[in-house]
């Protein structure tokens, strides 16, 4: 019975080993969950030892009563009534707390009405959206697809600005494959979609898993604290090539990352003409 | 047999009627039996065999995740690979039969089919089963599904859409290798089990409620009795579902079927097909499943919990801890095990709201759990435990039992599982309740009721080594997934190494890895521990452990028909060192008043 | 693969594993053609490939061919103290590392020296005697050539090959690994030499660049994915071995080629026939082989050699005309044009349905192919793009498609239209091809009026 020891050394030493979380969560929510995660990770840390410790001590109890000699007699019962009602209420308590704990995260998290739908908009109205324009505050389509990311953002105008992400593909989108670059610091809002099969959209640093269901448009915000790259993978069964889509999630400041689609603006309409002409 | 009352002049002899059977020659003695005991074994041995088949496939799976792209032994050459390397669709067909075999084909069916068929009458005090030849069908039905899952090796890289066959993956032939002709045979063998599955619960709970011994009323049942009932309706109600679902996907995969598309919306463009035409939808696969497999993941644990709370009961010399409680927390288990299904679904798109409902009901079926762990310790508690190679694995049961349980519940917590989902913190949590809990009871079951099946002991010393084997290579295969499934590894990755986050978890796969094939190996002396007992095993008399339940009233082996006379129930079965009582077991057939430490009535001597 | 655990791990696993795991088979496989060989002319090409290519784990780096094998080439400049030398005409293709091993040549001899440093900077490099070296050891002079990391492009590139690419375009690069059975389209066999799509001309081989941006990019449409978080080093790398696995192909296709003209076995009638044929075979084999050899190596060499020129991408003269309706009804006659014949393979309306998707084409050898409609150079029944999907294989540029368009897509039958077609021709054909997938909306009513029902048809469907 010295596994129990043996599984909490090894949750002991993990964080320094590096067998943990891929990183600190790096965004508001990402936090939130953690702390959940910790919260529960200290309530089933007591109740393991506890009842390792009681199932330690009934065995070690049980073990000297068979030694030779000990007259001591079994003890005869079929259980106690107090008991019962104690062990069924507590831990009733402690797990509807729980439960009812965590239900302000997942609203924030996947429920539209609660999504923060005014910061989402006001970031838009500082990158000069029209955001009057009927429609959701999504900055890009993410497709997944065998095996890889296709990924839409909304192009400009013929002034320059940036135009909403529309429903349907537009001539003046712009499209990365692998290459997710939004925002950070502010909540953004993605359409996640499939072309094939279901996928799931993992940013592990993030704490962000969204299927990506066929036939479903499905709505995804979260929020990147720091201006820097984050992994982005496929988290549910595609077929083959599932460890495959390995892809990369860019955060950059608001108006980067408007520079950036501008490169991609520019890269996208390349006719070549001007490499000669310098 | 079905009278419960107690006097029982009338009814015996009933027994004897069976004696009178003419020997019934091999094949129908040892292939096409009726007898429940033979359909037991049958299952055991199968499902033993099947557990072997299962472990190879999960250490091909390991090998790759420790030695990414080397060269495979005993699997490699055998199928499809180039340059020493397997390739990934042969990879995902490996986690998806592993997890098909040691679903379909082992535990299910060792617990229900093995166990329940063999104890079901032996416990209440019947003569056989209800329906004696659907018993009989219910175990030869699992062959053709056994056949059906080894053709659908053959087919284009075998079945790889997961044991949870999602479609769209699993709908369209073009959308994996595996999604063809395998993905097909995969359903046809499924419904078989299924079909299996469902003669069996139907004969378990007619035999449980109308067979029973006279005087042996509801609550003097065994808990394993109780757990097989509550099993029995579990299936009985989910897998019409499960088969349900499972044609209709047949439906939408055959190309000269009906052509429905229950599962496919439109639009989908797979390996550069024509885009598809429909108006499915992936997620009521996903319900429909899950409706069943819910359910069926406790239908792969009840019967486990019943038989460790009669062996610990019996090892530790001691009524078990409160019967009632037991009883209702298996019943409150299965009751909450219907309304849990969306918590495998969190992350899957479903309607939110839904999310926050079942998170409340599945946090919810951990207290029953937590109960029956309290009990169990409280079982142990003051008792004179004997410890031999059944206790140390009931005691496992509860010890890995208690971590899987809690490691639930970060599960079923919605954002916490948001982030866990589909990491190996999922792998580790069932393979600590289906490996971890299921197994190591059913280990212990085959030590404790051996002796009942073959009147031959295996041996003890042989028990604890495997057990202590099994136990290190357990832990030291699954307790690190956790860790895994924290820093992040995705599930059913054929080289998660290809992402930079996770590279530094090698060294830790190929520790698991090296648990793994300890444990694997260990396997083998299950099995020659079985195998050699059988026939060179030392000889044991009705009841050797020393315990109360009706089953060792009989001659081990039970001849067919079972008992001698019908045996004749006057309490219930965890009477150990009972104070007015001078044996420290006292036979549910001993009539009370009887002379301390006289024989039973029911089993001359 | 970290090496430490393994040391453990592998005495265990060979205890466990009676049977080893020493059967690996990495091998490259030879073409079909050469079995229908006679016995000697198979040898000679077992051999021919073994001497100049050798085996996917012991390559031979065969200096004739156009491959970066090394980490980087570099001559000396000039000579500094304790064996520092300053380079020049830096060829790199992985970085400079510390003890790398460094090789150059003295009146014919071998000198080798490690890498003790480097500065990228000043290209200055320190080299050290390597292990063993004797007195007489001293560092490069000006002007010597040296050879930094022997092999080491093409070994890194194997093994990135192997971990990312080998099960699909298989050990020998013929498109035939374990998965590609199941993939449509299969995947490239670079035997032929032929890439679909690349920035050169209609005749002219791909760029390395093109094989990069193919792996960076991925084939949308297709199994071949994005492989963008590579590092440019390692994607070289591997370009670096499939244009070594592509020019081993097209070495042993024309090898292959001119033996079956004379020396397959089936072809002789009778033993006499068969004994004249082996007889002969050998006289060729001392006499002609050699050099018709080089020549075939000069060629492919050359070929490769010369795709990698400035001359050879093509690009635009004229600028893009911007997309108009005018532009795009344009381009639309040019589809229609007797000129362009677009539509016989794309369709009237671009759905890649026209009428030579049901004509019975040829194969290389005259037969007819027994199923109708279009197919490329390795024989495989292909479906000319439906251009109403917007998906792009080559690129979605502006760029890529007039390159399509002016070159071709090697080794299909989408012909270069370079000398055929203007410049503005080409642009507005590549409008109107770019306005198909827009066409249930009027030419020029153009993005920015958003169709009315949408935005609530996604919040209605995500609910």
């Amino acid at each position: 019975m010295f596994w129990p020891l043996a599984a909490l050394y090894l949750c002991w030493i993990a964080p320094e080993r590096g067998w943990w979380f891929p990183s600190e969560a790096m965004s508001p929510l990402g936090q939130r969950i953690d702390d959940l995660f910790y919260m529960i990770l200290i309530v089933t840390t007591v109740v393991f030892i506890g009842t390792q410790i009681a199932l330690g001590y009934v065995l070690w109890t049980g073990a000297r009563r068979t030694d030779p000699g000990n007259e001591e007699t079994t003890w005869f019962s079929h259980g106690s009534h107090n008991l019962e009602v104690m062990w069924t209420i507590v831990p009733a308590g402690i797990l509807l707390y729980i439960a009812l704990y965590q239900i302000d995260v997942w609203r924030e998290f996947r429920m539209r009405p609660y999504f923060p739908q005014e910061q989402m908009t006001a970031s838009l109205t500082r990158m000069g959206v029209d955001t009057d324009v009927p429609g959701d505050r999504a900055l890009a389509e993410v497709t997944a697809r065998q095996f890889e990311w296709r990924i839409r953002y909304p192009g400009f105008d013929e002034d320059g600005n940036l135009l909403p992400l529309m429903t349907d593909p537009q001539p003046t989108d712009l499209y990365t494959v692998n290459d997710l670059h939004l925002p950070a610091g502010v909540p953004v809002m993605i359409n996640l979609l499939s072309g094939d099969v279901q996928h799931s959209f993992f940013l592990p640093e993030l704490r962000v898993k969204q299927d990506a269901v066929p036939g479903l448009v499905i709505p995804v915000w979260f929020q990147a604290e720091k201006s820097q790259t984050y992994d982005l993978l496929c988290a549910e069964l595609c077929g083959w090539g599932h460890y495959k889509m390995k892809a990369q999630f860019v955060a950059e400041p608001e108006q980067e990352w408007l520079q950036w689609l501008r490169e991609l603006h520019e890269l996208q309409n390349e006719d070549g003409v001007e490499e000669t002409d310098e | 047999m079905s009278t419960i009352s107690p006097t029982v002049d009338t009814h015996a002899g009933h027994g004897d009627d069976h004696g009178h059977h003419h020997d019934p020659g091999f094949v129908r003695k040892y292939l096409f039996s009726t007898d429940h005991k033979v359909i037991g074994i049958q299952f055991l041995i199968t499902t033993l065999l099947m557990l072997m088949v299962g472990g190879a496939l999960a250490l091909g799976v390991r090998w790759q995740l420790a030695f990414p792209w080397e060269s495979m032994p005993f699997f490699g050459p055998l199928f499809a690979s180039q340059g020493g390397q397997i390739s990934p669709e042969f990879y995902t067909m490996l986690f998806t039969m592993h997890a098909t075999v040691m679903i379909f084909l082992v535990i299910i069916p060792i617990l229900a089919g093995a166990f329940g068929n063999f104890l079901i009458p032996l416990m209440i005090g019947a003569d056989d089963m209800a329906f004696p030849t659907l018993n009989m069908l219910s175990y030869w039905f699992m062959w053709p599904a056994i056949l059906f899952f080894g053709l659908s090796f053959l087919f284009g890289g075998g079945p790889a859409a997961g044991w949870t066959s999602y479609p769209v993956l699993a709908a369209l032939a073009e959308a994996a290798p595996g999604s063809g002709g395998a993905q097909t045979c995969w359903l046809i063998a499924v419904t078989f089990i299924g079909v299996s599955s469902m003669m069996g619960s139907v004969n378990y709970m007619t035999t449980i409620i109308n067979m029973r011994a006279p005087g042996m009323t509801l609550f003097r049942m065994p808990l394993t009795i109780w757990s097989m009932f509550i099993t029995a309706i579990l299936q009985a109600f989910a897998l019409p579902v499960l088969t349900a679902a499972g044609f209709m996907l047949v439906f939408d995969r055959l190309p000269w079927s009906v052509h429905s598309t229950f599962f496919v919306p439109s639009g989908l463009v797979v390996n550069n097909a024509e885009p598809t035409v429909g108006g499915g939808q992936p997620l009521l696969w996903q319900h429909l499943f899950w409706f069943y497999s819910h359910p069926a993941v406790y239908i792969m644990l009840l019967p486990a919990m019943g038989m460790v709370s009669d062996m610990l009961a019996c090892m530790s010399r001691k009524p078990i801890f409160g019967y009632k409680p037991m009883v209702y927390s298996m019943a409150a288990i299965a009751g909450l095990g219907f309304i849990v299904w969306g918590h495998h679904m969190f992350t899957s798109g479903m309607n939110p709201a839904l999310g926050m409902t079942f998170m409340i009901s599945t946090i919810m079926i951990a207290l029953p759990s937590a109960v029956k762990v309290f009990n169990w310790i409280g079982t142990i508690w003051g008792g004179r435990p004997q410890f031999n190679a059944v206790f140390l694995n009931c005691v496992a049961f509860v010890s890995l039992f208690i971590v899987g349980g809690l490691s639930g519940i970060f599960m079923a917590a919605v954002p916490v599982d948001i982030y866990i989902h589909d990491t190996y913190f999922i792998v580790a949590h069932f393979h600590y309740v289906l490996f971890g809990a299921t197994l190591f009871g059913v280990f212990g079951a085959i030590q404790f009721w051996f002796p009942k099946m073959f009147g031959r002991t295996m041996s003890d010393t042989i028990g604890k080594w495997h057990f202590v084997l099994t136990f290190i290579g357990f832990n030291g295969t699954f307790f690190p997934m956790h860790l895994l499934g924290v820093a992040g590894m995705p599930r059913r990755y054929a080289d998660p190494y290809l992402h930079p986050y996770l590279e530094h978890l090698l060294p830790m796969n190929q520790l698991m890895t090296i648990s793994a094939i300890l444990m694997g190996f260990a396997q083998f002396l299950l099995l020659f521990n079985f195998l050699y007992s059988m026939r060179f095993g030392e000889k044991c008399s009705r009841n050797p452990w020393n315990a109360n339940g009706l089953e060792w009233v009989a001659p081990s082996p039970p001849p067919h028909g079972n008992f001698e006379s019908v045996p004749v129930v006057y309490r219930g079965p965890y009477e150990y060192s009972h104070p007015d009582h001078s044996d420290d077991y006292w036979l549910q057939t001993e009539p009370p008043g009887a002379q301390p430490g006289a024989k039973p009535q029911a089993a001359p001597a | 693969m970290s090496g430490k655990p393994l040391l453990i791990i592998v005495p265990l696993c060979l205890a466990v594993f009676m049977t080893g795991c020493g059967s690996s088979g990495i091998e490259f496989r030879e073409r079909e053609e050469t079995a229908e060989l006679i016995p000697p002319a198979q040898d000679y090409m077992e051999e021919l490939l073994a001497e100049h290519f050798g085996s996917p784990t012991a390559s031979v780096a065969w200096e004739k061919l156009p491959i970066n094998y090394h980490a980087a080439t570099a001559t000396v400049d000039e000579a500094g103290e304790s064996g520092s030398v300053t380079l020049a005409n830096i060829g790199r293709t992985l970085p400079i590392n510390e003890g790398q091993q460094i090789l150059w040549f003295v009146d014919g001899s071998a000198h080798s020296g490690q890498v003790a440093g480097f500065d990228e900077d000043l290209n200055a490099l320190t080299v050290s005697p390597p292990a063993g070296a004797d007195q007489n050891w001293a560092p490069p002079a000006p002007g010597a050539r040296l050879t930094i990391g022997p092999g080491e492009t093409l070994q890194q590139g194997r093994l990135l090959y192997a971990e990312h690419c080998q099960h699909c375009h298989g050990v020998t690069g013929d498109g035939n690994g374990p998965t590609a059975e199941y993939l449509e389209p299969r995947p490239r066999d670079y035997r032929l030499g032929k890439f679909k799509f690349t920035s050169t001309s209609t005749v002219r081989k791909a760029q390395r660049d093109d094989l990069a941006r193919i792996i960076e990019e991925g084939i949308p449409g297709t199994y071949m994915p994005s492989f963008k978080l590579l590092t440019e080093e390692e994607s070289a790398a591997i370009v670096e071995y499939v244009r070594w696995l592509a020019m081993r192909g097209e070495t042993e296709l024309r090898r292959i080629e001119i033996l079956t003209l004379d020396f397959r076995a089936a072809d002789a009638e009778t033993q006499e026939e068969l004994d004249e044929m082996i007889q002969e075979f050998a006289e060729a084999k001392e006499d002609d082989f050699p050099n018709d050899f080089a020549d075939e190596t000069e060629q492919i060499a050359d070929s490769w050699r010369v795709a990698q020129e400035e001359s050879s991408v093509v690009l635009p003269k004229t600028p893009r005309t911007p997309s108009s309706p005018e532009s795009i009804a344009k381009g639309r006659e040019i589809y229609l044009s007797a000129t362009a014949k677009c539509v016989t393979c794309h369709g009237e309306s671009g759905k890649g349905d026209g009428p030579q998707t049901m004509q019975v084409a040829k194969d290389a050898s005259g037969q007819n192919y027994p199923v109708p409609g279009l197919h490329d150079d390795w024989g495989r029944l292909i479906e000319p793009r439906n251009l109403t999907t917007g998906i792009y294989r080559g690129g979605r540029r502006p760029l890529d498609l007039y390159r399509r368009i002016h070159s071709g897509i090697k080794g299909t039958p989408m012909t270069g239209f370079g000398t055929s077609l203007s410049d503005e021709q080409i642009w507005d054909l590549v409008n109107y091809v770019m306005s198909i997938p827009f066409e249930d909306r009027a030419p020029g009513e153009g993005p920015f009026v958003p169709s009315e029902s949408a935005p609530e048809a996604t919040v209605a469907k995500s609910e």
